[in-house]
């Protein structure tokens, strides 16, 4: 999702642009793929959250297609489908999550707890669990439970906005990375802080994180255009990788593990 | 009868100044303080555990062979 108000689906092998779609906003903040891959949510400073679904046909527009499903009272930081692409979770800059359902636009849940805007979200990975994290302007990041609404933990030992929040693969864990230069690794059983991925010559802000398939490595992109590779076990920096030009804004681990893509402000993704 | 506006409380918590507000917070610590927690020993052995099993089938750590791989350098064919 790019800030001229586009959104651009990718075929990573060709380089070649399958779809671009053109918001009615300018400033598109958060996109994701549905589990069918038939179709992608975005929105941004629209306050919506808007579902296209996926079409190879040259005669049809993507655009009319369209169908806005969440409405929040500020920009929408975040947003993600559950496992089906009946569902949608979206974060906002008014300080809620929700839950909507796709084909009605109906709120089924909201999520009341962060004291600023929520920057970021990510689901457990069980197909049972029903619980999600979310990150914000707070320097907290919060567990929800789906079905209640209801908080069941927080932590808050960042010292500043946490940008992004990653799931553990295995679910009982997960990580963030804030404007404090760091990722931390929270684990959910033992409701505490088990590490911090930090190093004296980090001075800028994570701005998104993911981990290896095994869980063993978290990458992190920052906004002094590096991504750092970090062991997640032993605490200490594996790699840094070089290449982006300008802050790297977001950072996504393949779903066969095998690779890994960064975006950045200085207009390119790179895998 | 106006409520007197209460004093600021500084808390790592964002409490806020209305009493309604503040017992919700007291509210969800009393919930959060009351989850059964097992040791960061057990958590962290339990991590381990799980990234050991799993690194033998993440391609990050054991490589993917190259043939495989769609974004290796293609080098130049000569033609003799």
């Amino acid at each position: 999702s790019l800030q001229d108000g586009k959104v651009i689906v990718w075929d990573s092998f060709t380089t070649n642009k399958e779809h671009a779609v053109t918001m009615p906003c300018t400033w598109v903040m958060a996109c994701a793929y549905a589990p069918s891959g038939c179709a992608i949510a975005c929105g941004g400073l629209d306050n919506k959250c808007s579902v296209y679904p996926l079409t190879f046909d040259k005669n049809e527009s993507m655009a009319a297609k369209k169908k806005s499903v969440a409405m929040h009272t500020n920009y929408l930081s975040a947003c993600s489908f559950t496992n089906s692409d009946m569902q949608i979770l979206t974060a906002s800059g008014d300080g809620t999550c929700a839950l909507w359902d796709v084909e009605s636009g109906q709120l089924l849940q909201s999520f009341h707890g962060h004291g600023a805007d929520v920057l970021c979200l990510d689901l457990a990975p069980s197909e049972t669990g029903n619980t999600f994290v979310s990150g914000g302007c707070d320097k907290k990041s919060m567990v929800w439970d789906m079905r209640s609404g209801q908080c069941v933990q927080a932590f808050e030992t960042h010292e500043s906005d946490v940008n992004s929040v990653r799931y553990y693969p295995s679910g009982d864990a997960f990580a963030s990375g804030s404007d404090d230069a760091t990722c931390r690794l929270y684990d959910l059983r033992a409701d505490r802080e088990v590490a911090i991925y930090s190093k004296e010559s980090i001075i800028f802000g994570a701005s998104s994180v993911d981990f290896s398939l095994s869980g063993r490595l978290l990458f992190a992109g920052y906004n002094d255009y590096t991504i750092n590779v970090w062991d997640v076990l032993k605490g200490a920096r594996v790699s840094i990788l070089f290449g982006h030009e300008n802050r790297v804004s977001t950072l996504r681990v393949s779903p066969d593990g095998t690779a890994f893509c960064s975006g950045s402000w200085d207009h390119t993704l790179r895998v | 009868m106006a409520l007197l506006p209460l004093p600021q409380m500084s808390s790592k918590e964002a409490i806020g100044c209305d009493i309604g507000q503040a017992r919700q917070a007291v509210e969800q610590l009393r919930m959060e303080a009351g989850i059964d927690r097992i040791k960061v020993s057990k958590a962290a052995a339990d991590l381990l555990q799980f990234c050991m099993e799993q690194a033998k089938s993440d391609p990050f750590l054991v490589g993917i062979p190259a043939a495989t791989n769609p974004f290796k350098e293609k080098k130049p064919c000569a033609i003799l």
